[in-house]
């Protein structure tokens, strides 16, 4: 290990401070598969144990260290899809990896709203996916996602606005809101 | 900042994944360990694919050297003779062997005598094709173009012989009239 004990004990809290959001952000990246979520989290953390990831100050360490996790997963997911194209995999395996980590009580448990809610999801390109992901489920500003998602933060807004406009259609299909309808017009004044 | 209706619809539907991801999240000891454990285990010197390209390299390398070689050796006895001299005065010689028949047959080995004779049978060849060669410089030294007579001009003496010191005084003898039959 290349880092010294004392820089080890001071990032082992910060780090179990934010496991459980990078265990989030981790899921949104590997398309909500728990085991390869565990899996890029286990490679961050021995990054940084490594010191081929280092946290130099530029950013908070929470963007520094999610930006880690995305490239991380980005990588891994790579590494898959070669392993199966030389195992010559047939297509339909390679696509989109089914999350094998789901239990049946979790997913019987997980309510009809947040299934679809979830398939809405999943229907977004992964920029804007990510835009939201950052900014509702980790309540980062618009430059905190920018400097995750290693892009300007004109990028960043853009991503984020069309990832809503994409995500209110998808659910206006569905037909689900909390029994408000999606297919309202955009407020103007929003965010 | 007012979050618009959709926007906090948005983040409600957010928040109940994050509580789903929550309770699937684990435990940071265990994670943390695991990857403890992956940076303490001794490295590989290599891996299985480098080694494998590094072989395949190593056995391209050595199949091209053997390869070069082998044609180097069956073009060799065209290379001797290419170049020969080209003077005409030059005769093949013929080659005899150093020992006689009779005692290479008892002293050498059998393989030792196949190649004797594949070396005379060799030097034989070369002397052949030298003799060929010579016969084939001496045609091309002698030959002359067709068009040969349409590059010669009138004044092609003057141009091709150096003046003698008398030839001016002897060419005018030649128009004088002759003295001694008056």
């Amino acid at each position: 290990m290349n880092m010294d004990p004392m820089e080890i004990s001071e990032l082992t809290a910060e780090l179990e401070r934010l496991h459980g959001a990078s265990f989030g952000w981790a899921m949104s990246c590997c398309r909500r598969d728990p085991t390869e979520a565990e899996e890029v989290l286990q490679t961050v953390y021995l990054k940084i144990l490594e010191g081929k990831a280092r946290y130099r100050g530029e950013s908070s360490l929470k963007t520094w260290l999610f930006a880690v996790i995305r490239k991380t997963a980005a990588t891994e997911y790579r590494r898959t899809l070669l392993r199966r194209l030389r195992l010559t995999a047939a297509p339909e395996q390679i696509n989109e990896p089914v999350a094998t980590g789901e239990s049946p009580t979790t997913s019987f448990e997980k309510s009809e709203v947040q299934t679809q809610f979830q398939n809405a999801l999943k229907t977004l390109p992964k920029r804007q996916r990510e835009a939201l992901h950052l900014v509702f489920y980790e309540d980062l500003s618009l430059r905190e996602t920018a400097d995750v998602m290693g892009v300007s933060i004109g990028s960043a807004r853009q991503h984020y606005e069309r990832g809503k406009k994409r995500l209110r259609e998808s659910l206006g299909q569905m037909e689900i809101g909390y029994g408000i309808s999606w297919r309202g017009k955009a407020n103007p004044s929003a965010v | 900042m007012e979050l618009a209706g959709e926007e906090k619809q948005i983040r409600a539907l957010f928040s109940e994944l994050r509580f789903a991801d929550e309770l699937a999240t684990p435990s940071f000891t265990a994670v943390w360990y695991r990857a403890q454990s992956r940076a303490l285990r001794p490295q590989r010197a290599f891996n299985l694919s480098f080694v494998a390209a590094t072989a395949l390299l190593v056995c391209a390398l050595v199949g091209l050297g053997l390869w070069s070689r082998y044609l180097s050796q069956t073009r060799q006895p065209n290379i001797a003779v290419s170049s020969p001299p080209l003077t005409p005065t030059i005769t093949p010689t013929p080659v005899v062997p150093k020992s006689t028949p009779h005692e290479l047959s008892v002293t050498l080995h059998p393989n030792a005598k196949r190649s004797i004779k594949l070396a005379a049978r060799r030097d034989a060849e070369q002397n052949a094709l030298a003799s060929a060669e010579i016969n084939n410089a001496k045609a091309i030294s002698s030959w002359q173009s067709p068009t040969d007579s349409l590059m010669r001009s009138p004044g092609e003496q003057v141009l091709t012989t150096l003046p003698q010191l008398n030839d001016a005084a002897t060419q005018l003898k030649s128009f004088l009239p002759d003295r001694d039959k008056k």
